[in-house]
């Protein structure tokens, strides 16, 4: 146990000196958030296409979490792992925020890459509807 | 081990640079609500480092820790001339101004066909050295506990020291310090400095776990928090904000059932700490008895 964790150790400074082969391609995401009976409960849909490709990302692990940047480390979100949502690329996950306000939406994917993206969005408060971290859901 | 479960490991592991930090400076006898401008300069100019100049992960995180250090003595020079609540203010000042810079700070190049770089205040985004390089979140979070058990093992050499003696005298009294014919001036810079560089390595780490950084983290709110952490652990020893770092990210991780009421809970949690062990759970008098109880039984 104790030789397996120093030899990864081993191996991970190693690959922060030297460098590796770059991945192929990366993901990229587009996400709408909208609001469910619940109180601060969020319905997140997740297109996830390869960025250099476009084409749609299937089988992928995607585990969805939120951090509140104005308040770093106080207000996050228990990541859940999202359900693939019928259509080639789409995936579905249920948020529950503890406030309004701005949110980074942390997206974790793994499968056929490995990625995190990072998503703002605007939950409630009264902040029109715009670009895509200034989405207006208020519930 | 579940994902969820190492990303807290880490986080507790990278913010506790930060709290090591604050507690240096604690030591000397100053309150600065500004290191997370030092942990913020630190995550910028590492992912700077890597991210858009190509470098590697160790030369990227000592160029940031660098740089964070460098910030930290051109701020002690005016700064630490005044002292007290004084000194306070200006640190408080410095990291708003330093959170301003970054919300206009655009400096982007063309890397793959996308722009990279910081954008202001939508942050900084695509910092994937470990993603580019494969190394797995476990992997991460062994490399960040072995630079702070680096750390660590060097604060305690520097409490051991003639040089930790001078800090803890220029905390207990500056002016009798003075007296002793010391340059108090110059090992507040010298603190500050040290101070800086390890707030540099946490900002470093952090920037390269998460991928993004933006202006808004490096807020007023992550200054307390550090500063806390000393206060709440015990300034007797490095260990004590280490464990302040623990409760209070465990503590929030712990009661996430009763959601937006946390940070409320945990406020009231720390006014009874500080009101029953004002200088924290490890002061310098509970060190003193474990120190003992540890050389009976040796």
């Amino acid at each position: 146990m104790v030789r397996t964790a120093l030899a990864s150790l081993a191996a991970a400074s190693a690959a922060l000196w030297t460098g590796g082969a770059a991945a192929a391609d990366r993901a990229k995401a587009t996400v709408a958030c909208a609001p469910t009976a619940e109180r601060l409960v969020y319905d997140c849909r997740i297109v996830l296409t390869g960025r250099k490709s476009g084409a749609p990302l299937e089988g992928a692990k995607l585990v969805v979490g939120a951090d509140m940047p104005s308040m770093p480390l106080a207000h996050n979100v228990r990541p859940v792992t999202a359900t693939p949502g019928g259509t080639p690329g789409l995936y579905e996950a249920r948020i529950e925020l503890e406030m309004h306000g701005e949110w980074a939406l942390r997206l974790d994917v793994s499968g056929p890459l490995r990625d995190r993206l990072f998503h703002k969005m605007h939950f409630g408060g009264a902040k029109g509807a715009g670009t895509d971290h200034q989405h207006h859901m208020k519930k | 081990m579940d994902d969820h479960l190492i990303g807290i490991l880490s986080n507790i592991g990278m913010i506790s640079f930060i709290a090591l930090s604050a507690y240096l400076l604690l030591i000397v006898g100053e309150i600065s609500f500004g290191q997370q401008a030092f942990f913020a300069i630190g995550a910028y100019a590492a992912g700077i480092a890597t991210a858009m100049w190509g470098w590697d992960f160790w030369p990227g995180l000592v160029w940031g820790a660098g740089i964070a250090a460098l910030a930290a003595v051109l701020v002690g020079i005016p700064t630490l001339r005044i002292r007290g609540l004084y000194f306070s203010i200006a640190t408080l000042a410095f990291a708003e101004m330093v959170r301003l810079v970054f919300e206009v700070f655009e400096y982007r190049v063309e890397i793959d066909g996308e722009m990279v770089g910081p954008d202001g205040s939508d942050g900084f985004r695509d910092i994937r050295y470990i993603f580019e390089n494969d190394i797995t979140a476990f992997e991460y979070m062994a490399m960040i506990y072995l630079l702070l058990a680096a750390v660590l093992a060097g604060f305690f050499l520097l409490e051991r020291s003639r040089l930790g003696s001078i800090f803890r005298m220029i905390g207990q009294d500056h002016i009798l310090a003075e007296m002793q014919g010391l340059n108090v001036t110059l090992y507040k810079i010298l603190a500050l400095c040290l101070a800086g560089f390890v707030a540099g390595i946490g900002g470093a780490l952090y920037a390269h776990l998460t991928t993004f950084v933006e202006p808004k983290i490096f807020n007023v709110m992550l200054g307390v928090h550090s500063l806390a952490y000393g206060l709440i652990g015990g300034l007797g020893t490095a260990f004590g904000p280490l464990i302040g770092v623990a409760i209070d990210i465990g503590f929030l991780e712990s009661v996430q059932f009763i959601s937006g009421y946390r940070m409320i809970a945990f406020g009231g949690l720390v006014a009874v700490l500080l009101i029953v062990r004002p200088r924290g759970l490890l002061d310098e008098a509970a060190v003193n008895r474990i120190r003992l109880l540890l050389r009976r039984h040796a």
